[in-house]
């Protein structure tokens, strides 16, 4: 099964600049799993050290939609596309 | 049934006349409500190239079409008025319970005209509005001035008010209520400038809307929505005091006037240290994020100050410009800025401004006041914050904002004066987050961030579609879409961060109707062409003003200076195709290659001047 993860600018330093990248998994934790795989370094990018769970301030949109609350064990099909949001805004 | 447009009173303080009127079905339906009516009013009403501070400049206090009604995060008000810092048209917005108090008196709005010929207040309830003596709080600070008028009128009043820096004509003075300002742009100035101390609302909760049993209803929707958003639970959890965490990392957090756009020792200054002086957490009318998070200092030069902040905006406004990481002074500038009532973002970028002329040189310590404006010197930061508000020594030249504070020093200071048709500029660096640095450059208020926020740039979001953040006239097309995604927005006046949390368009669109009871607001499409609409109107507002292309344009450092990034990503970026950019966002916008909408683009908004 072939996923899309768009990477976003601000973790693209961390994947040598690589913007999209194809993954398997039929989680979002999977795909994400899968893509720390592929770039090592953005694994304390994507998850917090201790809990190992995603950092509170990042969300995965499927197909254009949040995870949330399913979050990491979100089911994603073949095709789909995830892109990585910082849900932290300024103002 | 009759569509329910709204009323406002009109108060002319030259004469204590007041009169009421209603809003026509046509002007609701165009212009909805919030900023729409605030721009609409303004022009008709204002003669061109009135002084600012003269007695002919208005001031409209606004609520939107949702305030006090039970939904979330929809309460805010606003001030739209002739800026003294731009000179040009300018909307402020500001939280706490104003809103929905002047709602409860059954206004929409206000239009206060004229000038008094002493200190007053207005104290406006259901029966009516009176213009009271203001003697007794002139002169005060904000706190004390809030506090005596609920003492006067009972505890079921809220207030706006100015404190010294808004009577003493500060040109970036704001207007508070609460604990909350509408910061930027001088409008606490131009209330100052009518002598006019306060707005005092004495009220209970009383409410017209078309479709109550409805509204009700889509309430309930709302907060399963919002409740369940995680981009809510982050703010309810952080506010804003942990975007420096990640805009630092980027290379867009700026740091001594615009050199740099990392600061180093950040490490002190993240979410995650003022944590550790969070004392509790406030919010606005019926919002349960409750983002103003309360902070203490309990040791030290700073012992005992305590602000309800400081956020993002303000924890940059006194670290990155004069390069401190003290958390404890910052807490300090935020509570003057509030007491005082000045904008907290154009205070901490005048205080840069000089600390760089400091350094150039081009001040001394005899035009200092004997301060020493070195970098990382935050006792004076504090204490040129309160010499602004008070115009005192320096203070007195720095009060006039960078850019006339510039013009009356000369000697080369224009270089470091880093604003925006007036304005100086806030948090993100525009060499490093273009499309923000383009949305400042063409705002219509000067260099705001909240008038056509890019989170695509930094913070990844994808609508309407991902962007390059070092792209330039590639992403004309998002600078469009922020800034009229914004103006519609804001007909409701709801809260910035609110507009993410997943209710709208679709629920927010039904609550207008319910509101209202005008069906085309339900209409996504409808409230875009709004936002359109409006934004060209205010557009029209600055062009009979005299501006134009020329005004249109980032700061000189931007487009000449290569960005210092430290070790951060974007290195040496410098934005280089301003005019480039500039011909693509006219285009896409209908307007001249001078920047003036067409009598097409008019014609099709249904605009007539």
């Amino acid at each position: 099964m072939s996923v899309t993860i768009n990477i976003p600018q601000f973790l693209q330093p961390d994947t040598d600049e690589v913007k999209v990248a194809k993954v398997d998994g039929g989680t979002v934790g999977e795909c994400l799993n899968d893509l720390v795989q592929q770039f090592p370094q953005l694994k304390p990018q994507l998850f917090n050290n201790k809990s190992g769970k995603l950092h509170g301030y990042l969300d995965v949109f499927v197909n254009k939609k949040s995870a949330h609350p399913e979050g990491l064990g979100r089911p994603v099909a073949n095709g789909d596309e995830l892109h990585i949001i910082n849900i932290i805004v300024g103002g | 049934m009759a569509a329910n447009t709204g009323r406002f009173l009109k108060v002319n303080l030259s004469t204590g006349k007041t009169t009421t009127e209603s809003v026509p079905e046509q002007v609701a339906t165009d212009f909805v409500g919030g900023r729409g009516y605030g721009i609409r009013y303004l022009y008709d009403e204002l003669a061109p190239n009135v002084d600012p501070l003269g007695e002919d400049n208005k001031l409209l206090l606004l609520n939107g079409p949702l305030a006090g009604a039970g939904a979330l995060a929809s309460s805010r008000w606003m001030a739209v008025t002739k800026s003294p810092l731009t000179g040009g048209y300018f909307r402020s917005v500001g939280g706490a319970d104003f809103g929905a108090w002047l709602k409860f008196t059954g206004y929409e709005f206000i239009i206060i005209e004229g000038k008094a010929n002493k200190p007053v207040y207005l104290h406006i309830t259901r029966e009516g509005c009176r213009v009271e003596d203001a003697a007794e709080i002139w002169g005060q600070d904000t706190r004390v001035t809030q506090e005596w008028l609920t003492q006067q009128h009972g505890r079921n009043t809220r207030c706006v008010c100015i404190g010294p820096g808004g009577e003493n004509l500060v040109r970036y003075s704001a207007i508070v209520s609460g604990r909350r300002t509408a910061g930027r742009g001088g409008t606490g100035a131009v209330m100052g400038s009518k002598n006019l101390k306060a707005v005092a609302i004495t009220a209970t909760r009383h409410l017209q809307l078309f479709d109550q049993a409805a509204f009700a209803q889509l309430a309930k929707e709302q907060a399963a929505v919002v409740l369940n958003n995680k981009g809510f639970q982050n703010h309810k959890e952080w506010g804003t005091t942990r975007t420096q965490n990640v805009t630092n990392a980027l290379g867009v957090y700026p740091v001594q006037n615009f050199r740099y756009g990392q600061q180093i020792g950040c490490e002190k200054i993240t979410g995650e240290e003022y944590r550790k002086l969070r004392t509790g957490k406030f919010g606005c009318y019926t919002c349960p994020a409750k983002c103003g998070m309360a902070h203490v200092v309990k040791t030290g030069t700073y012992a005992g100050a305590s602000s309800e902040g400081p956020e993002y905006e303000t924890i940059w406004a006194f670290t990155g410009n004069t390069d401190t990481t003290s958390r404890e002074a910052t807490i300090a500038a935020d509570e003057l800025c509030d007491d005082l009532g000045i904008d907290t973002i154009s205070t901490g970028c005048s205080i840069s401004f000089a600390y760089e002329l400091y350094e150039k040189g081009i001040l001394t310590k005899k035009d200092t006041d004997g301060l020493e404006l070195k970098w990382g010197n935050h006792e004076a930061m504090v204490a040129l914050v309160k010499k602004i508000a008070r115009r005192e020594g320096i203070g007195d030249l720095l009060a006039e904002g960078v850019a006339r504070a510039a013009a009356k020093i000369g000697k080369g200071s224009e270089a470091y004066a880093i604003h925006v048709k007036g304005m100086e500029l806030p948090a993100y660096e525009p060499r490093g987050a273009k499309t923000q640095g383009f949305n400042y450059a063409t705002s219509n208020i000067g260099a705001s961030h909240c008038f056509g926020y890019s989170g695509q740039d930094i913070f990844g979001a994808i609508v309407p579609r991902p962007s390059d953040r070092f792209a330039e006239e590639e992403n004309a097309d998002l600078v469009v879409y922020n800034q009229d995604h914004t103006a519609w927005h804001e007909t409701g006046i709801i809260c910035a961060f609110a507009g993410g949390w997943g209710w709208v368009p679709d629920i927010f669109g039904k609550m207008l109707v319910a509101a209202r009871g005008i069906d085309q607001l339900a209409d996504e499409d409808h409230l875009q062409k709004v936002g359109e609409r409006i934004y060209n109107l205010e557009r029209a507002f600055n062009v009979r003003e005299g501006f134009g292309r020329e005004q249109d344009t980032l700061p000189k450092r931007m487009l000449t200076e290569p960005l210092h990034t430290r070790k951060a990503p974007g290195e040496g970026q410098i934005v280089r195709h301003q005019d480039e950019f500039l011909d693509r966002y006219y285009q896409l916008r209908g307007w001249t290659k001078e920047g003036i909408p067409s009598a097409k683009k008019l014609k099709a908004l249904g605009l007539k001047l």
